[in-house]
């Protein structure tokens, strides 16, 4: 009851603090493209612009000195050293006057330098404007030659036998772009409009003479306008320029500065105040660990928008990821289902789905027939391999868990000789030099690269829907889930549940048990070709081996344990699984810049949660 | 041997939460005698040794009232360990020997005999070495003792299972000290002529001074054996009788004596005697504890009949072996059609439905829904609840969840909707789950074996009226097996009592106490008379 009262108060709390957070947000934030933001942001720029050129300012004293200093010993009739002396001793003096004097900034009339800078950022904003339209349509045209001369360099580099990155971000090369009429015209007057700026801070600095303006002139510009860039990013550049004194209300123009942090803070509260409120709910019906993940899903979400990262094309990828990865998780449900528990011998399926896309570039099949090729042969390998693996697991039950676990291990050695010796002949498929197949075997457009990413794929702003991967996906888990309702599937779930009542209704145990392995295995080999296609590359030797144990941590997360599962769980799991990775590692270099954190994390959060779930599934045996 | 008694056990009450296992109960065992502690299961004869030996069992559940004199001094027993130190000692029903060792190895495990040697001065006891010789000869003596003549350096491994129970008893006899003995149902796995050497080899012990305490179920041992008897019933002192004093009909009413009010009555009937449903000739059963060794039965259609006896006897096996549960041989005829044992699916198909003892191990798929569990054997062995689409199919999931709660209505399921998982009801509810299973099959004969145990009384009248509303309204054939003889004799019309895997005796529910007594002992009713006179 206490209990009870103390959640209900926290989150009370919670609420109102979110509240309170969400108003301030909402009614700082337009205030950024209102006159407010304008102001904060002048203020800053003249105060950043008169310190940049208070540097100029003691420059040109310096200079002054040097020359009165040079003058004045020459006058004296001193030799060299003397005159060097003179003006070494003239310069540290200037500058030790000048650089501590602080100017009397309320005192100062602006008004002149406003106004100047004011016309001169529109003219800059008209040039970069322009400047990067006509930038633009120069890339577009040459786009083209350019992943050309990228796939080139990839399909040499693949034939040397490096490895190259997944992702690529192409690059045109921008040496011959020459600038238009346009953005002459508009430099020009922008040129013309910085003459006033450079009038009216000689009116406040009148040392300043043209050559030391015109020396100011990139940093000034760069002061008033840079091309894209945005109110946080200039807020933070000025402030960082150490001009934060020209504020005449700091508090507010930092709360006009974080207003939108102000709301995601509001929403994390309010989601902390959620889970605190409902928790036994939740934990009842999600269970701890999917809390604990899910909670640290949603704390990388907000990390990311701290950072100003894409979230959006965070949760793209993420979605892309959970595609390319749910059909291997999947392929943990019949097995759980069927009593051998986790199948981490999954990679007997991975291995028939590779062969299958292997015999698909050695043939030469194009497009979606050389991928439905692929899989209707993994399927075949992986039935005839699964049920000797069924064979093996029926001999030995009770020890599923090594079992599975070093099947898994020895077919991916057992496979490590075999890449070396299959006869695949494609040039695309083997070393150029001596025997052998590839490391990691590059598809393209001739192949099934991205066919199923890309089958009616759309764009929102950055988010990215591949279409044809999720409708693929949910398709697999529909017919597995139909399956599951079927006669035979109700008997396999019984077989997995209680092989002794399952016997008792006259179930062949055994046969049960197989129908869940094969199905199991040939699932995997389904999932590695649509890994496969995603990814754009088929790994062959050791890369197999980890993805049965994140295939099965994925369904663990996603609320399964080592007995019981179902067709949620692998949807919740692949996607916090692999939600969790693809946000984690942007952030974890925000913090931790350059370091292997998020792989760490992967393999943390993988086997960490199998153990978890291993110790579940002892304590209900127990009970 | 000062004192008249060697154990004193007064007023002994032993509670397990809510539950009282022992109450006031008091046993007295004087020196060199045999005394027998009869009681069916369950009546406290366990609880009241493991008080005696000092179990950890009893002292974590709060520990007992009354007192424990041995020698006429209170004595507190801390430990089984501590049992032994004062001189009680235990042969065990399952033999508690290491198969790989000889037999004077067993004799003398934990209490070797050894020299001191080289090691042993630096490193204590632990590494002193066996001194054999004297082992040995120790070893023969108390194997000449029990009157075996097989040679003391024969692994225990392989030996036959009586030799293994005397070499039990020879280390116990080799305890120096020993004032008490007691033999927990010595005899259950002993061929007759091992056991009558073995009631010898008792007295023979019993002569030498030491007391024993010997439990059993078989009257005609306690008659031939014991001098005087304590008998259990419910955890109370039924009675306490010297041999000379009682007669084997005696004692058998007082070990089952009348227990409380039937739960369910039904109306007196003639026992039906329609057409043969079940007919069962020399069935044997594998199953490990309740092995079946012969039975042979007719059940009639429209009856119900009982089947009774102590556990560990075979009743269970009998459902079971029908079943096919466990490996099972014999000729079954199930409504004049041969019966093929060996996989369960025959008997279901059959129309032979089961409510197994056996709820969370084969009963129920604890991790599915209720609904699922009331449909499976339906939809596995009759395709009902299904849609047919080819050689595909798919649950029919709004007629699964319209006899679900039909189910749940007529059974008076108490859950929270068809969805709660099987595991989370309380023991009485997935009772009603497994009936309900068994009901939707819509079986010609039911197999219910122990509905009852480990459910509260409501759900067990529920239960027992239901089984006689099927009987009398849909006229099914119902074998029930339980350990409750109560609710047998409530509403069984005949009553099959089995012993030792064989089929003793068919009494009818109104036959006395006396002969169930007899029966469950193994003493077919007829035949105690000879064997009570002898007794006299």
């Amino acid at each position: 009851m206490t209990k009870n009262k103390v959640q209900r108060i926290v989150a009370v709390i919670l609420v109102i603090a979110s509240i309170a957070l969400a108003v301030l947000g909402f009614v700082n934030l337009p205030k950024r493209e209102a006159a407010e933001g304008q102001k904060i942001l002048t203020d800053l720029r003249i105060r950043t612009l008169l310190n940049a050129t208070g540097d100029g300012v003691v420059e040109s004293y310096v200079a002054i000195a040097k020359k009165d200093a040079t003058a004045a010993a020459k006058a004296a009739g001193g030799g060299m050293s003397a005159i060097r002396e003179a003006v070494a001793k003239a310069e540290e003096e200037t500058r030790a006057k000048y650089s501590n004097a602080t100017t009397d900034y309320a005192a100062l009339d602006t008004s002149a330098l406003e106004a100047a800078v004011a016309e001169d950022e529109v003219r800059l904003k008209a040039y970069y404007t322009a400047a990067y339209v006509a930038e633009q349509a120069y890339i577009d045209e040459h786009m083209a030659e350019a992943e050309a001369a990228a796939a080139a360099e990839r399909e040499a580099k693949i034939a040397a036998g490096e490895d190259v990155p997944a992702e690529e971000t192409i690059t045109v090369d921008m040496s011959g772009f020459v600038a238009t009429e346009e953005m002459t015209g508009l430099l020009a007057k922008a040129d013309q409009a910085y003459e006033p700026v450079g009038a009216a801070l000689q009116g406040i600095y009148p040392v300043l003479d043209a050559s030391a303006l015109s020396t100011l002139k990139g940093t000034i510009q760069d002061i008033v306008y840079q091309q894209g860039d945005d109110f946080t990013v200039q807020y933070d550049r000025y402030m960082a320029a150490g001009s934060g004194a020209a504020l005449e209300n700091p508090v507010s123009a930092f709360l006009v500065r974080y207003a939108d942090d102000l709301l995601y803070g509001a929403l994390a509260l309010l989601v902390c105040a959620a889970v605190v409120l409902f928790y036994e709910l939740l934990a009842r019906k999600l269970g701890i660990p999917r809390i604990i993940i899910g909670l640290f899903f949603i704390l990388l979400c907000f990390m990311s928008l701290w950072y100003d990262l894409s979230l959006s094309t965070l949760l793209s990828n993420t979605l892309v990821r959970m595609g390319m990865n749910s059909i291997m998780v999947l392929a943990m449900v019949p097995g759980i289902q069927c009593g051998i528990s986790l199948n981490l011998g999954l990679p007997i399926g991975l291995v028939a789905g590779l062969i299958g896309g292997l015999m698909t570039i050695e043939l030469g099949i194009p497009g979606w027939g050389g991928f439905l090729f692929a899989i209707l042969v993994g399927i075949v390998i992986a039935a005839v391999c699964g049920w000797m693996y069924g064979h093996l697991l029926n001999r030995l039950k009770g020890e599923e868990m090594s079992v599975t676990t070093y099947v898994g291990f020895s077919i991916v050695s057992l496979m490590c000789i075999a890449w070396l010796v299959l006869p695949f002949t494609s040039l695309k498929l083997r070393w150029p030099l001596g025997t052998g197949l590839r490391n990691t075997i590059g598809l393209d457009g001739t192949n099934f690269r991205h066919i199923l990413d890309d089958l009616l794929a759309f764009q929102i702003g950055d988010f990215v829907v591949p279409t044809g991967l999720l409708l693929f996906m949910l398709v697999c888990c529909f017919l597995v889930w139909l399956f599951t309702r079927s006669k035979t599937g109700v008997a396999m779930s019984a077989v997995g549940n209680n092989p002794r009542f399952a016997e008792a209704t006259g179930i062949n145990v055994d046969k049960m048990r197989l129908v869940g392995t094969v199905l199991s295995t040939v699932l995997g080999a389904v999932g590695i070709l649509v890994y496969s296609q995603s990814y754009g590359f088929m790994q062959l030797y050791t890369a197999p081996r980890q993805m049965g144990f994140i295939a099965a941590s994925a369904i663990l997360i996603g609320g399964a344990s080592t007995s019981r599962c179902k067709i949620s769980h692998v949807l919740i799991g692949t996607f916090l699984f692999q939600g969790v990775l693809t946000l984690g590692m942007p952030v974890a270099n925000m913090l931790v810049p350059g370091s292997t954190i998020s792989e760490t994390l992967r393999i943390l959060i993988s086997n960490g949660i199998i153990l978890y779930a291993l110790t579940k599934s002892g304590g209900e045996s127990r009970a | 041997m000062s004192a008249e008694y060697v154990l004193q056990m007064n007023h002994i009450s032993k509670r397990y939460g809510e539950n009282t296992v022992l109450n006031d109960v008091t046993l007295t065992v004087r020196p060199g005698e045999i005394h027998a502690l009869l009681g069916e299961n369950g009546a406290g004869k366990s609880t009241l040794m493991n008080v005696l030996f000092g179990m950890p069992v009893i002292h974590s559940t709060g520990g007992f009232e009354g007192e424990v004199l041995l020698d006429g001094e209170k004595t507190h027993i801390a430990s089984p360990y501590d049992a032994m130190h004062k001189g009680i000692g235990m042969v065990h029903q399952e033999f508690m020997l290491l198969p790989g060792f000889t037999v004077t190895e067993n004799i003398k495990l934990n209490r070797e005999l050894s020299n001191k040697n080289m090691f042993s001065r630096f490193f204590g006891r632990n590494l002193e070495t066996l001194d054999m010789k004297s082992m040995s000869s120790d070893a023969r003596k108390a194997l000449d003792s029990v009157g075996m003549n097989i040679d003391e350096f024969t692994r225990v491994e392989g030996m036959p299972v009586g030799y293994m129970q005397f070499v039990e008893i020879a280390r116990e006899i080799d305890k120096t000290g020993i004032k008490l003995l007691v033999f927990d149902e010595p005899t259950a796995v002993l061929t007759e002529s091992e056991a009558t050497q073995l009631i010898s080899v008792m007295k023979a012990i019993a002569q030498s001074g030491i007391a024993i305490i010997f439990i059993t179920h078989r009257l005609d041992e306690v008659m031939a054996a014991a001098d005087s008897i304590t008998i259990l019933r419910d955890g109370k002192l039924a009675a306490k009788r010297d041999k000379k004093d009682t007669t084997i009909v005696e004692l058998a009413e007082l070990m089952i004596g009348r227990k409380g009010e039937a739960m369910v009555s039904t109306e007196p009937r003639e026992v039906p005697a329609g057409n043969v449903a079940l007919k069962v000739r020399d069935l044997y059963v594998d199953m490990p504890g309740e092995e079946v060794r012969g039975v042979s039965f007719d059940v009639n259609e429209g009856e119900i009949l009982g089947i009774g006896g102590l556990a560990g006897q075979g009743k269970l096996g009998i459902p079971n072996g029908v079943m096919s549960l466990y490996a099972a041989d014999g000729d079954v005829e199930i409504f004049g059609e041969k019966l093929k044992l060996g996989n369960a699916s025959n008997a279901l198909r059959a129309g032979i439905a089961m409510v197994s003892e056996d709820r969370k191990g084969v009963g129920l798929l604890l991790d599915q829904s209720i609904e699922d569990n009331i449909v499976f054997n339906a939809m596995q062995i009759k395709d009902e609840y299904l849609y047919k689409i080819g050689p595909m199919s798919l649950k029919n999931a709004g007629a699964i969840r319209q006899v679900a709660n039909q189910m749940i209505q007529e059974l008076d399921i108490r859950c929270f909707g068809p969805t709660q998982h099987a595991g989370t009801l309380s023991g009485g509810n997935q009772q009603k789950v497994c009936i309900a299973r068994a009901l939707v099959m819509k079986p010609k004969f039911l197999f219910v074996s122990e509905p009852t145990r480990g459910i509260d009384i409501g759900a067990k009248k529920l239960v027992l009226e239901t089984l006689v509303k099927l009987n009398r309204e849909q006229g099914m054939t119902i074998v029930m097996v339980s350990s409750e003889l109560q609710e047998l004799r409530s509403i069984c019309d005949r009553i099959m009592i089995v012993s030792e895997g064989k089929l003793v005796d068919t009494l009818l529910p109104s036959a006395s106490d006396a002969d169930f007594g007899l029966a469950m002992s193994g003493i077919k009713p007829g035949e105690h008379e000879e064997k009570g006179g002898d007794a006299q």
